[in-house]
């Protein structure tokens, strides 16, 4: 693996593979750009459950207490449990100690403002200019800060949050029987005392240890939940959940052990959410148009953003949207809890909606418009992806075109979307249509193009 | 001022002025190069003085001993001793304390052990700081990091120790002044006065993060305007007064006398010579020439070493454990066989007050019975660069007299001494000059003169 993958410093942070690379000094050093920035006072810390967490909690700690944060440790908790106890907490900001759905062997440091959201595109430009000049802030003895810790009140807050949107009550009533693989990551305890104890369902959890390494592919993928789709049907569950190790992406299970696709997961919140509150939504430009679907259902518009939640929520801000998300990244975005990803947002509204309508979890996805999808990736060379580009845009003459991020070529009856990845060295292609054959048709022609 | 004055890296270790000088790349680096020193995985035992910036470096040290695949035992705030005997209590490896000893509470530092608590050799010192220089690190896969743990049993243990050397009981009956300095003494002092029965006054006993009730340091000076004062007031039989981390002392009499930090050394050379088996007194060649006429008078030797705790280490690896008497400076730091060597003042308060019960003489008496000394200590500020012509310089004036240079320049005459070197621990270049009876005045000023010239 080149360097360039196992180590990388951008604008969206730092983030790596520990034991060599993702060095503690890196990540200390990274802490004092962020203690400078966000300037003297509370900094929330927490993180998942990855072995290398409690090392680079130390380092973050320290970088954070010498540029003069006084640092809240809160421990093991979900991302989204973090920015909204940074928020609640009126904090300085927040670091959130997690590689998400990455492997095991990386981790990152996730980096929130004072409201708990993602620093936008200025700010974290900024950020990497004092972390590159080491342009740090430098506390003496008499001005040292020191370290807190609160290991309790942030799952608390998040669920009140969360419980302001649902009705606990006839959700309690059901006793749903509900399956959950937490991948042994940092929502695992949450997640097992949000279900069973607040929500009173029949918890079958499975990797519920936050002591235990990931027994999974992190990524919550249809291909990698083969153990909740055999506890689904052996427990007769109604639905089941997997989350990633930070908690904030979410994929569900129907009755039946099928894992719906994780845009229509998006689809379905949306739907929950629009109906009580007709709204904007914004969500990604590889996500499905079943949103806009759905929205015109309920005669709402919906906005489009770069790929990246970051993006997505500068997008929601500024047009007031009331939910919106990212289709293949399985992250529901409500901000009436939060501007950010939330599984917890996500199980409550799907339980709610079930709970009301009396529908099964595959009735509910029954219901949702039909459209055939398929995502995939190419490498390319440098240097090679504007020509990559114009062939494609060429190939489809008649087509409209997008291009914030990467190109998106958009035909009546399908689209196709490829973009460089911000993570990895490859091109991701995503296409949608109404039926299989044109899928396929179009697919195979941008294949063909790149 | 350069930055230079605020950091300091040298075989010591690391020091300097936090936020200034010394800044966590610094930790994490040289804790990192520890890491790596210490090979594969094992357990490290961290502690540290009360200062602020005490949390901010052990969260530095901790993640780079963990990077390196170590599990770190952390004491808490706890003295540099109790740290020693930590790590030769287990199976560590080695540790690391953190904390500025007798430097003003701005300051921080680390000070690195080995196996069984001792200090680094010199060469173990040198390649700590050519792993550092390199930045070499080996960090440990991701699945192979170390854990931390918190231990607060450490203080307790160590306690434990003192009573099996130390009769706690027969050292009841006397009235002890103490100045805490606001550092680590205090936990382990009151302690005894409250479970043991010691009949200690303490002052400055509440530790301190951010300032100290006066500045912590172990010499006379200090003990003559904050200590003595009050031994009349109390009562006290004698006056003891630490450092932050503990490792040092200095002393009053009975009479509300400031003794000089020479002497601790001197007063338990005598003893431990007049108690044997060891003959042998290891000791810097800035110390107090009466250690010798003191060890002559027992049939002792004195065996003079270069300053530093690390010569201090080399120089005890090439004698049996017990052919050595004591080691020590004319610092206040003094360390006991009966005490695994290890710099600790308290263990060397509870040994005098054990040499005045022993001899049923007070702290006065005892020390009146020594000739007179007079030593003369001064440091000038200078830029390396002119040292070497300075020395030669000085070494040319006295071509008859008895000459070494294993530390610096020392010239021995037949009724007085002088030593001229480089501290380790500042930029700054030391001189010392001693004579018996009166204060080498003459001698004490030329030199001064001598070194400011090239300044």
């Amino acid at each position: 693996m080149s360097r360039a993958h196992q180590l990388k410093i951008s604008v969206s942070g730092i983030r790596g593979v520990v034991g060599g690379f993702f060095t503690p000094n890196l990540a200390c050093a990274f802490a004092q750009a962020f203690g400078t920035y966000v300037g003297p006072g509370r900094v929330v810390l927490g993180r998942d459950t990855r072995a290398s967490g409690p090392m680079l909690e130390h380092a973050v700690t320290c970088g954070l207490l010498s540029s003069g944060c006084e640092v809240v440790k809160i421990g093991i908790a979900p991302t989204p449990t973090v920015q909204v106890y940074v928020a609640e907490t009126r904090a300085r900001g927040g670091i959130a100690i997690t590689a998400s759905h990455n492997p095991p062997e990386y981790n990152a440091l996730k980096l929130f403002n004072a409201e708990g959201l993602f620093f936008n595109h200025y700010e974290r430009g900024e950020l990497l200019e004092l972390y590159h000049q080491s342009a740090f802030s430098r506390v003496e003895n008499a001005g040292m800060p020191g370290i807190r810790f609160d290991m309790e009140s942030a799952p608390r807050l998040h669920i009140e949050r969360v419980l302001k949107h649902v009705d606990v009550d006839r959700i309690r009533r059901r006793r749903f029987r509900v399956a959950l693989d937490g991948v042994n990551g940092a929502g695992s305890e949450m997640s097992v005392r949000f279900l069973r104890d607040t929500l009173n369902c029949e918890l079958h959890a499975i990797s519920v240890n936050p002591n235990e390494p990931f027994p999974r592919e992190a990524e919550p993928k249809p291909e990698v939940l083969g153990d909740l789709r055999a506890l689904i049907v052996r427990e007769n569950c109604d639905i089941a959940f997997a989350q990633d190790p930070d908690g904030d992406r979410l994929a569900v299970g129907d009755q039946t052990g099928r894992i719906l696709d994780n845009d229509d997961v998006l689809a379905l919140a949306v739907d929950c959410v629009l109906r009580r509150l007709p709204g904007p939504v914004v969500v990604n430009l590889t996500t499905s148009s079943a949103i806009e679907d759905i929205a015109a259902r309920h005669n709402c518009k919906v906005y489009r953003s770069p790929v990246g939640e970051a993006n997505v929520v500068d997008r929601m801000k500024s047009v007031g949207a009331v939910i919106g998300g990212e289709g293949s990244n399985g992250g529901i975005i409500f901000p009436a809890v939060q501007y950010c990803r939330d599984s917890y947002t996500g199980m409550a509204m799907l339980l709610d909606r079930m709970a009301e309508t009396g529908m099964t979890a595959s009735q509910m996805a029954a219901a949702l418009p039909v459209y055939h999808r398929r995502l995939g990736k190419a490498g390319f060379e440098h240097g090679r992806l504007g020509a990559l580009m114009q062939a494609l845009e060429a190939g489809f003459p008649g087509a409209r075109i997008d291009r914030r991020d990467g190109l998106k070529l958009i035909l009546g009856d399908g689209w196709i979307h490829v973009r460089a990845s911000n993570t990895e060295p490859i091109l991701r292609i995503a296409a949608e249509a109404r039926t299989m054959d044109r899928l396929n048709e179009l697919y195979g022609q941008a294949e063909r193009l790149l | 001022m350069t930055v230079k004055t605020h950091l300091r890296i040298s075989q010591f270790g690391l020091r300097g002025i936090v936020g200034r000088g010394l800044t966590p790349a610094h930790v994490l680096d040289f804790s990192a190069a520890f890491g790596t020193m210490l090979g594969a995985r094992s357990k490290v035992i961290i502690g540290r003085d009360p200062r602020a910036s005490g949390q901010m470096i052990r969260e530095g040290v901790a993640s780079a001993l963990m990077a390196c695949g170590h599990d770190v035992i952390d004491l808490g705030i706890v003295s540099t001793p109790v740290i020693q005997h930590a790590i030769a209590a287990t199976d560590a490896r080695g540790g690391i304390s953190i904390g500025a000893s007798h430097m003003a509470a701005e300051w921080n530092a680390l000070k690195f052990f080995g196996e069984q608590g001792a200090y680094l050799s010199t060469a173990e010192a040198d390649e700590l700081l050519d792993i550092y220089h390199l930045k070499g690190f080996e960090f440990a896969p991701w699945n192979q990091l170390g854990a931390y743990s918190r231990d607060d049993g450490g203080i307790g243990r160590y306690i434990g120790k003192l009573a099996e050397v130390f009769d706690f009981a027969a050292l009841s009956g006397f009235r002890v002044l103490v100045d805490c300095c606001n550092g680590t003494s205090a936990l382990i002092l009151s302690r005894l006065r409250d479970q043991f029965g010691l009949n200690l006054v303490l002052i400055n006993e509440q530790t301190e993060g951010r300032a100290f009730a006066h500045e912590p340091a172990t010499d006379q000076r200090t003990v003559q305007m904050q200590l003595a004062p009050l031994i009349k007031h109390v009562g006290a039989d004698a006056g003891f007064l630490f450092d932050v981390d503990s490792d040092r002392v200095a002393l009053a009499t009975e009479n509300g006398e400031a003794v000089s930090e020479e002497l601790a050394l001197v007063l338990l050379a005598d003893e431990m010579l007049a108690l044997g088996p060891g003959d042998t007194v290891i000791a810097n060649l800035s110390t107090t020439a009466l250690l010798d006429e003191v060890a002559a008078a027992r049939k002792g030797r004195v065996v003079r070493i270069a300053v530093g705790r690390n010569s201090a280490a080399d120089a005890l690896s090439g004698f049996r454990r017990e052919q050595v008497a004591i080691a020590g400076e004319g610092t206040g730091a003094v360390m006991m066989p009966q005490f695994r060597f290890v710099y600790d003042g308290i263990a060397s308060m509870l040994a005098i007050l054990t040499m005045m019960k022993r001899r049923g003489q007070s702290l006065g008496t005892i020390l009146s019975a020594y000739p007179k000394y007079s030593i003369l200590k001064g440091e000038v500020p200078l830029e390396s660069h002119r040292i070497p012509q300075m020395m030669d310089d000085i070494e040319s004036r006295y071509p008859d007299a008895r000459k070494n240079n294993l530390d610096g320049l020392r010239i021995d005459f037949d009724d007085a001494w002088f030593h001229v070197r480089v501290s380790q621990t500042a930029p700054i270049v030391r001189v010392i000059a001693e004579r018996r009876g009166d204060p080498p005045q003459a001698l004490f000023e030329e030199l001064m003169d001598t070194v400011r010239s090239y300044n």
